[in-house]
C-alpha cells in the first residue's frame, strides 16, 4: 500500500509540474500578472514536497524489507544492516535515477525560493526547471520505474545488494557525486532564463556564484571519494583509470572549474561574459552526457547499469532536447551579447581565457576519448581502447602551458596589462627553483620518462609560485586571495604526486607456497609468506594469508583476502594495504597454482596519499573563498 | 564569423546527437566463427505462462531466441523469425530480463513465433549460457548448444552459420 502511495505521489508531482508548464504557455503573451508567479511558484514547490515525501516513502519500504517491490527484491535482504538496506536504493539503476531527482529537485527548490520574489528572471527559471524535474521524472516513471510490484506474490527474501557495493563508501560516493552532477542545474537554468528574458543589463553573476561553487565542492568530493573507494576498498590497484565512467565525470568537473575562473573575471570587469554562459550551459549538459552514457550501457565500463536501448534513446532525446533548446537559445542571442569590451593582453583574465580555451580543449580531448571506440567501431567494426598513454599524451603538454599561465596570472591585475619587466620578475624564481626540484628528483629516482617529468615540473611551478607568494605576504604583507592561494597550491601538488606517483611506483608477480620467504629487491628485502587460512564470515567464505614484510628497515604484517559471498557465489578480493606518508605497500592475493603455492601482487605505490590531500586543499580553498567576505 | 560560429553551436551537438542515436538503434553483428559446442546449461525456470520448462522440451533441433520486450533489434528481426517458424523451424524464446506482463503485451501486439518461451528476468539461464545482451541466438540439438549470433538474425546469418549446423546434423544422424 505504501508502495502505491509512494507511486501516487511522484505521478502527483508530474501532474503538478506539467500544469505549470501547461499554464505558463497558455499565459505566455499575456501581459504578466503577479497572481501567475505565485501561483506558478506553489504549484512548484508542491509538486518538489510530493518527491521528497514520495522518495522518503520509498526509503522506509527499504528499511521494512517490502520485498513485493521489484527493485528492492532484488537490491536488498532482510539480512543487512539499516545502513546498506538504505543505501541499496542506490545501488542500482531505477533507485540511483530517483535519488538523482531528488537532488535535482532539492537544487531547484532551495534556488527558486531564495531568489527575490520580484526578480525578473523567477518566472523563466522556474519553467525552466520545471522542464527539466518532468523530463526526468518521466524518465523514471516510464523506462525505469522503481515501484514495480512482482504479481501476485512478493518475493520471500531480497538478492542481496552486490558485495563489491557493501562498502561504507557506498552511502557517499554516489550522493556526493549526484549533489555535484545536478548542482550546476541551477546555473543551467538561469543563464537560459537570462538569455531568454533578452535583458542584458541585468546582474547575473551574483545569484548563481555560490551555488557553483557549492556544487563544485560537492562534485569535487564525489570524484575523490570515488578514486578514494576505488583504490582503497574495491581493490583496483590504482587510483584513476581513465574509464569512460570517470571521464564522464571528470568533463563537467573541467568545466565547471573553467566556469568558476570565467565568472570571477566576467563580475570583476565584465568580460567574457560568452564565455562563462557557454561554459555555464555546457556544465549542466556533460552531467546530462554522463547520464547517458552510464545509464544507456552504450559503452562498457564497470560503473554501467543494465544495457537498455529503450532508456538510452529517452536520455539521449531528452538530454539532447534540453542541451539544443539552452544552445539554441545562447545561438540566437549571441550577437546581442557580445560584448565590446576587448580583453586586455597581459591582464588576469587574457590569462584566465587561455586557461578556459585549455580546459575546453582537455574536455574536448576526453570526450573524443571515450567517443572514438564507438566511432571506430561503427565504422569499421573494430573494437578499440582508448586508455591512459593517450590521455597522458594529451595532458602532459596542456598541464605545462596551463602552469605557466597559472604562475604568470598570479600576480597580473584586472583590465591592466603586466610589464614584462615585472612578468618576468615573477617567473624567474619558480622557473628556476623548480628546475632544480626535478634535477634532484632525476638524481634521487635516477629514473627519466618525458611526461612525467612535464608534470612534475608543472606541479611545482604552481606550487612554488604560490608558495612565494605566501612568503611574500608573510613578510612584505603583499595581498594573497587565501582561497584561491591554498586551491592553487592543491592543484600543483596534484600534478607532482600524480607523476611522481607514475615513475616511481611498481609491481611485482610472487609466487610462494605458505612457509617460504623471498627477498624482492633492496626497499622489499623479505617478503615471507607465513600461513593461510580458511574462515567463515555470516555471508560469506574467507581465505585469508598472512604476510609479513620486511621493509626499509621495519616489519609490517599484512593480511589480504579473498571472499566467497555465498548467496551471489561472486568472489571479490580484498587488498591489504599499508600506508605510510610516501608510499603505500599494497597487496592482493591471486589464485593457487597447482603446485600448492599462491600468486600474490605486490604494489609499491608512492605519494598516493598526497593526492587525496591535494583534493582536500582544493575544496579547502573553495570552501575559504565561499565563506569570505564580498569585497564591495 | 558569427553568423558560421551560431551554425556550428548547434551542428556539433546535433552530429553528436545523431551519431549516439545511431549507436543504439543498429546492434553490431558480431560473427563468431569457431563456436565450441557444449551442453546446454541445466535451469529450473518457467515459461512466460508460468508453467515450469521441462528439460525434454529442449530436445531435437531448436532456434532459441533470446528477446525482450524493451529491446528494440528484437522487433527488427521478429518477421524474420515468424517466417522461419512458419517454415516449420522450432524457436524457444528466452525472455531476458523482462517483466512477465510487458513479455505477454508485446508477444500480443507483435505476435508469437515461439513455441513458449522461457521467463527469465534475473538473466540467471542467459548468463549460464553467455549472453551479453538481446537479441542474440543459440542453435541447440539434441540439449547441445552448437551455434550462436549475437546480434540481429537475418537471412545472411541463418544461411550462412546455423543452416549448415543443420544439414550437417541431418546428415550425421
Amino acid at each position: 500500500m505504501i508502495g502505491e502511495i509512494s507511486h501516487f505521489l511522484s505521478l502527483s508531482a508530474v501532474l503538478l509540474l506539467s500544469l505549470i508548464l501547461i499554464f505558463n504557455f497558455f499565459f505566455f503573451f499575456a501581459k504578466i500578472h503577479p497572481n501567475q508567479l505565485i501561483l506558478s511558484l506553489r504549484l512548484f514547490n508542491q509538486a518538489c514536497w510530493l518527491v521528497f515525501i514520495s522518495f522518503g516513502m520509498y526509503v522506509y519500504l527499504a528499511i521494512s524489507d517490502d520485498f513485493s517491490i521489484a527493485y528492492i527484491a532484488s537490491h536488498s535482504n532482510s539480512q543487512l544492516p539499516i545502513f546498506y538496506k538504505i543505501a541499496s536504493i542506490w545501488s542500482a539503476h531505477e533507485g540511483s535515477m530517483f535519488l538523482w531527482i531528488v537532488f535535482l529537485t532539492a537544487w531547484s527548490v532551495l534556488f527558486i525560493n531564495s531568489l527575490d520574489k520580484k526578480h525578473p528572471l523567477k518566472k523563466l527559471t522556474l519553467l525552466m526547471l520545471s522542464l527539466i524535474i518532468l523530463g526526468f521524472l518521466l524518465f523514471l516513471l516510464l523506462t525505469s520505474n522503481p515501484f514495480e510490484r512482482i504479481l501476485p506474490f512478493g518475493a520471500v527474501e531480497g538478492a542481496d545488494i552486490n558485495p563489491v557495493l557493501q562498502d561504507p563508501a557506498l552511502a557517499i560516493h554516489p550522493p556526493m557525486l549526484y549533489l555535484g552532477y545536478v548542482g550546476f542545474v541551477i546555473a543551467f537554468s538561469f543563464i537560459t532564463a537570462y538569455l531568454l528574458n533578452g535583458d542584458f543589463d541585468l546582474q547575473w553573476e551574483k545569484e548563481i556564484k555560490k551555488w557553483s561553487f557549492v556544487a563544485w565542492i560537492f562534485l569535487t568530493i564525489g570524484i575523490t571519494l570515488g578514486s578514494w573507494w576505488a583504490y582503497y576498498e574495491l581493490g583496483w590497484g590504482g587510483y584513476w583509470f581513465w574509464d569512460p565512467v570517470e571521464n564522464v565525470a571528470l568533463m563537467p568537473w573541467l568545466a565547471a572549474t573553467a566556469f568558476m575562473h570565467s565568472l570571477f573575471a566576467s563580475s570583476k570587469s565584465s568580460v567574457l561574459k560568452t564565455w562563462t554562459m557557454f561554459l555555464g550551459i555546457l556544465i549542466f549538459a556533460l552531467s546530462l552526457f554522463g547520464a547517458f552514457i552510464v545509464r544507456s550501457g552504450i559503452i562498457d565500463s564497470v560503473h554501467s547499469f543494465a544495457n537498455d536501448p529503450e532508456r538510452g534513446l529517452y536520455l539521449l532525446g531528452f538530454s539532447g532536447f534540453i542541451t539544443l533548446l539552452a544552445l539554441g537559445i545562447f545561438a540566437y542571442r549571441l550577437p546581442a551579447i557580445n560584448s565590446s569590451k576587448l580583453v586586455v593582453t597581459g591582464s588576469k583574465e587574457s590569462f584566465l581565457s587561455m586557461n578556459n580555451i585549455l580546459m575546453v580543449t582537455s574536455i574536448f580531448s576526453i570526450f573524443l576519448g571515450v567517443t572514438y571506440p564507438l566511432i571506430i567501431e561503427s565504422i569499421s567494426g573494430e573494437k578499440v581502447s582508448i586508455g591512459p598513454p593517450y590521455y597522458n599524451t594529451i595532458f602532459a603538454p596542456l598541464i605545462l602551458i596551463a602552469a605557466m599561465f597559472i604562475m604568470a596570472s598570479i600576480d597580473a591585475l584586472w583590465q591592466r596589462s603586466i610589464t614584462i619587466k615585472a612578468l618576468c620578475m615573477n617567473i624567474t624564481v619558480p622557473i628556476i627553483l623548480s628546475l632544480l626540484c626535478v634535477y634532484i628528483v632525476w638524481k634521487v629516482t635516477a629514473i627519466f620518462s618525458i611526461l612525467p617529468y612535464i608534470g612534475i615540473f608543472s606541479g611545482l611551478l604552481i606550487l612554488l609560485s604560490y608558495f612565494l607568494r605566501v612568503i611574500n605576504n608573510l613578510f612584505n604583507k603583499k595581498f594573497i586571495n587565501k582561497g584561491s592561494g591554498i586551491a592553487h597550491i592543491g592543484l600543483g601538488l596534484l600534478f607532482f604526486a600524480v607523476s611522481m606517483n607514475s615513475i616511481l611506483s611498481y609491481e611485482k608477480n610472487l609466487n610462494l607456497a605458505p612457509g617460504q620467504s623471498i627477498s624482492v629487491n633492496e626497499s622489499v628485502q623479505e617478503f615471507f609468506f607465513k600461513d593461510i587460512q580458511v574462515l567463515e564470515a555470516s555471508n560469506h567464505d574467507i581465505i585469508s594469508a598472512e604476510v609479513s614484510i620486511f621493509q626499509d628497515g621495519r616489519t609490517i604484517f599484512l593480511n589480504p583476502q579473498k571472499r566467497k559471498y555465498t548467496v551471489r557465489g561472486q568472489i571479490t578480493s580484498e587488498s591489504a594495504i599499508h600506508a605510510s606518508v610516501m608510499k603505500d605497500t599494497y597487496l592482493t592475493i591471486g589464485d593457487q597454482l597447482e603446485n600448492g603455492s599462491w600468486t600474490f601482487s605486490l604494489k609499491i605505490n608512492y605519494f598516493i596519499k598526497w593526492i587525496w590531500f591535494s583534493a582536500t586543499l582544493m575544496v579547502l580553498g573553495m570552501l575559504l573563498t565561499i565563506f569570505k567576505k564580498t569585497a564591495p | 564569423m558569427n553568423q558560421s560560429l551560431r551554425f556550428l553551436i548547434l551542428l556539433l551537438p546535433l552530429i553528436v546527437l545523431t551519431f549516439f542515436a545511431k549507436v543504439l538503434l543498429v546492434n553490431e553483428d558480431i560473427k563468431l566463427p569457431n563456436f565450441e559446442s557444449k551442453d546446454f546449461p541445466l535451469f529450473q525456470l518457467n515459461d512466460l505462462n508460468g508453467n515450469p520448462v521441462q528439460s525434454r522440451s529442449l530436445e531435437g533441433i531448436k532456434l532459441i531466441n533470446v528477446w525482450a520486450s524493451w529491446c528494440i533489434t528484437c522487433l527488427v528481426e521478429h518477421p524474420f523469425l515468424t517466417n522461419l517458424s512458419k517454415q516449420n523451424i522450432q524457436i524457444v524464446g528466452l525472455n531476458y530480463k523482462d517483466s512477465d506482463s510487458k513479455a505477454n503485451a508485446w508477444l500480443q501486439k507483435h505476435g508469437n513465433p515461439y513455441l513458449f518461451s522461457i521467463f527469465d528476468p534475473r538473466g540467471d539461464l542467459a548468463f549460464d549460457l553467455g549472453v551479453t545482451g538481446a537479441p542474440e541466438s543459440y542453435l541447440i540439438i539434441n540439449n547441445k548448444v552448437v551455434g550462436h549470433i549475437q546480434g540481429e538474425m537475418n537471412q545472411i546469418k541463418w544461411e550462412t552459420i546455423f543452416l549448415p549446423l543443420i544439414q550437417k546434423a541431418q546428415q550425421g544422424s
